[in-house]
């Protein structure tokens, strides 16, 4: 990520030595096209890429290390088998790939836990407000920061509603008890906070 | 539910906080609402963007597991791999065939679903038909503390069966297809789990049965009628 020199100020020769300004990695829609038409490398390649965020995304839903090992391996190998499903068209390929993430975190955890207990998780989840929770191993992206950004720009309702459903894989019914809020009105935060998380993040499907 | 009412869940259906009986119906009005469906992918974008700041590298040994397990895992062929036709109101497809390649994976590994995973391979596009199906419709019941839902396509002659949070049995559940004999479909020892069941009948039944299931229903704890 910091590739970036003052070259004006370089001898020529040694620019040779500066490596190329390679701010971004290998695009993952390129990958994936790749990995549909078979190539094991290219699969490897988008491993690297999302891992950190597949991994991470469900162990915050699951909060279980083992488990969320487990379903992580699941969600990467039906990415692998599933890779010539994925259409540009409809969305980006991390998206594509998150989605599937989230989708198996959120079953899991909804197939193995009485409502009960899960919504005691739940409580504690919230008490955790993970958009400020910096994970450190994870290197300072500029879309960490703009996605975390963007969450403050929400209220309070609305950050509270999206986040205790995305992270802590609550149903919107099970959001509206926590927070002790009408189910229509939930409904509503999450619609018109992701609207807002949208236009904040700037997210368009060319 | 009118389709007025249904949208509002637009939200909670991109952040995956519906039930599955409101994912089914939502995703069959996104079929008839080309505008929403472009809605429910951006929101769906959007909220896979949320995956960023919790990014946590996971433990080496998952990638060689994972590269491992690819190596010998053979790929689907695209679903619709010519003619492909990009207009807009396709877009919710993206979103349903996601939905549909994760419905019955979620239980995989957990050892709580009497299916094997050579099943569920066989039985993704299955699913997805049934819950596609144009006259598609469903039928639930309040059980054992949970609730079954079932999914039900004629034209296809078949189901997709929901147990959600039933109170774990002390032996199994079993399912059935009752006309004038019960045939057994389906045997799970916990009380949440999907089924994929190929031909119906008038009646669903769910019974209380020893570990492994029984030949013939032993104590039956819910009876839906399917007509």
């Amino acid at each position: 990520m910091s590739g970036m020199r003052p070259e004006q100020e370089l001898p020529t020769q040694r620019l040779v030595a500066v490596p190329p300004p390679q701010v971004r990695g290998p695009d993952a829609n390129e990958l994936l096209a790749r990995v549909a038409r078979g190539d094991e490398r290219a699969f490897a390649e988008l491993y690297d890429l999302v891992s950190a965020r597949v991994f991470g995304l469900i162990r915050r839903v699951l909060r279980d290390p083992a488990q969320s090992e487990e379903v992580a391996q699941e969600v990467m190998v039906e990415v692998w088998r599933n890779a010539a499903r994925y259409d540009p068209g409809r969305g980006s390929a991390t998206a594509w790939v998150f989605t599937i993430a989230h989708r198996r975190a959120v079953d899991r955890v909804r197939s193995e836990q009485a409502g009960v207990e899960r919504v005691r998780r739940a409580a504690a989840v919230s008490a955790e407000t993970p958009y400020d929770d910096v994970v450190e191993a994870a290197t300072a992206r500029i879309e960490q920061q703009q996605v975390r950004r963007c969450l403050g720009t929400l209220t309070e309702l609305q950050r509270e509603a999206i986040t205790l459903a995305y992270y802590g894989g609550n149903s919107y019914r099970e959001v509206a008890d926590l927070l002790g809020t009408a189910l229509p009105t939930i409904k509503t935060r999450m619609r018109d906070g992701l609207i807002r998380m949208r236009d904040c993040l700037g997210v368009t499907l060319a | 539910m009118t389709a007025v009412d249904i949208h509002s869940l637009v939200g909670a259906y991109a952040l995956d906080a519906v039930d599955d009986l409101e994912r089914v119906a939502f995703e069959r009005h996104l079929r008839n609402c080309p505008t929403c469906a472009a809605e429910v992918a951006e929101l769906r974008e959007t909220a896979a963007r949320l995956a960023e700041p919790v990014a946590e590298a996971p433990p080496p040994r998952l990638r060689d597991s994972v590269l491992a397990r690819v190596a010998h895992t053979p790929q689907e062929r695209p679903k619709q791999p010519a003619g492909r036709r990009a207009e807009p109101g396709r877009r919710w497809a993206w979103v349903a065939s996601v939905a549909a390649a994760v419905l019955f994976a979620g239980g995989v590994g957990t050892g709580t679903w009497a299916i094997t995973r050579q099943h569920f391979i066989n039985q993704t596009s299955q699913v997805d038909a049934v819950l596609a199906a144009a006259d598609a419709r469903a039928v639930t019941q309040d059980v054992e503390g949970g609730r079954i839902t079932m999914i039900i396509s004629p034209s296809h002659d078949a189901a997709v069966a929901l147990l959600s949070d039933l109170k774990p049995p002390k032996g199994s559940y079993q399912l059935w297809m009752i006309d004038a004999t019960a045939r057994p479909v389906g045997l799970t020892e916990s009380g949440s789990g999907r089924f994929y069941i190929r031909g119906l009948a008038p009646t669903f039944g769910l019974s209380k049965e020893p570990k492994g299931g029984s030949k013939t229903p032993t104590e039956v704890v819910g009876k839906l009628d399917l007509r």
